[in-house]
């Protein structure tokens, strides 16, 4: 049994399934998605953000 | 009229002079004869009536034994050819569709999923938005909290603040309470709950000064077990703030507080 023909068994035949591996994904994504566009929003904020220049104003 | 054998000379001769790479004239079209039907007529009358009538007896013959039927559609509708449409994989009618299964439908499902992800990540995203402006902000979070110098308060006594449109009883306990608090069967109590669930330090007892049973206020330092006692149905509570006697189902409520320093900030 080929690696597309498990995939397809195990994770897309069922619409149950499908929806599983879906949430379970999405999960993943989103944790990956939102960490990597905050990360590049503060690199290309670098020095502008409060949390940058906290320490400037805050004993 | 000339007859064809006196003509016919003539005829070859004129045959030989245009027989060259021109192609022979094609043969005369046949004209048909020309069918004469009888005009249709108008149903006007019986006799015009009568013509369009089956003339004799007419016998309907049915039943399993006689095929009424005229027309067979199988007989003359010819199949439409899909296999512009089909995939490669299911060309061959003589396959089973279901061996090539994951090669046609791993891609689409995919893409699919791919775009399901995609909605329900937007879906989380715009849902989570939308609750959250109905949380109170910051600002508002910060205006909330109430700061208390707890060497302000001395030993035994409550001190009652407003907060948040409610009483706040900050008890500043004595170490025979807290010894007593500490003793008690926690399976004897109706809201089971340990003294050191309901205090962050021992020294200091924080509750909402609202009975659990209809919302009056109770009253420090009395009732039967040393800690508050609401007037309107006799609800006792012990130094812990816990329910023992009366009406009321629970203990009274710990909000959320955190110590900085000696601060106590609660909110």
């Amino acid at each position: 049994m080929s690696l597309a023909t498990t995939i397809n068994n195990l994770l897309f035949k069922r619409t149950s399934t499908f929806l599983l591996t879906v949430a379970a994904c999405t999960f993943f994504f989103e944790r990956t998605f939102d960490g990597s566009t905050e990360y590049l929003f503060e690199k290309l904020n670098e020095g502008k953000l409060w949390k940058h220049i906290k320490q400037n104003y805050e004993k | 009229m000339l007859q064809s054998t006196k003509l016919s000379s003539y005829v070859r001769t004129a045959n030989q002079v245009i027989s060259n790479n021109l192609k022979t004239a094609a043969p005369n079209a046949i004209i048909p004869k020309k069918l004469v039907t009888a005009p249709p007529c108008e149903l006007l009358l019986n006799e015009s009536l009568r013509h369009h009538q089956p003339i004799g007896k007419i016998v309907l013959k049915s039943g399993p034994a006689f095929s009424t039927q005229v027309r067979m559609a199988h007989t003359d509708i010819r199949v439409p050819d899909f296999s512009y449409y089909r995939r490669t994989e299911v060309m061959d009618p003589n396959k089973k569709s279901s061996d090539s299964r994951e090669a046609r439908q791993n891609l689409t499902y995919l893409i699919s999923g791919a775009g399901v992800l995609g909605g329900v990540y937007s879906a989380k995203a715009v849902v989570t938005q939308f609750l959250s402006s109905m949380s109170a902000s910051a600002d508002v979070l910060a205006l909330a909290k109430i700061e208390i110098k707890l060497a302000d308060i001395p030993e035994g006594k409550s001190v009652t603040f407003k907060w948040r449109g409610k009483p706040l009883f900050i008890r500043h306990r004595t170490a025979e309470e807290i010894d007593a608090e500490k003793n008690v069967a926690v399976s004897s109590l109706r809201d089971p709950q340990h003294d050191h669930e309901r205090v962050q330090r021992p020294e200091f007892l924080v509750v909402i000064g609202v009975c659990t049973h209809l919302g009056c206020v109770p009253i420090a330092n009395s009732g039967d077990f040393g800690g508050y006692y609401c007037p309107c149905h006799g609800s006792h509570y012990d130094a812990s703030g816990r329910i023992r006697k009366g009406p009321a189902p629970l203990n009274l409520e710990v909000p959320t507080y955190e110590y900085v320093d000696d601060l106590l900030i609660v909110g």
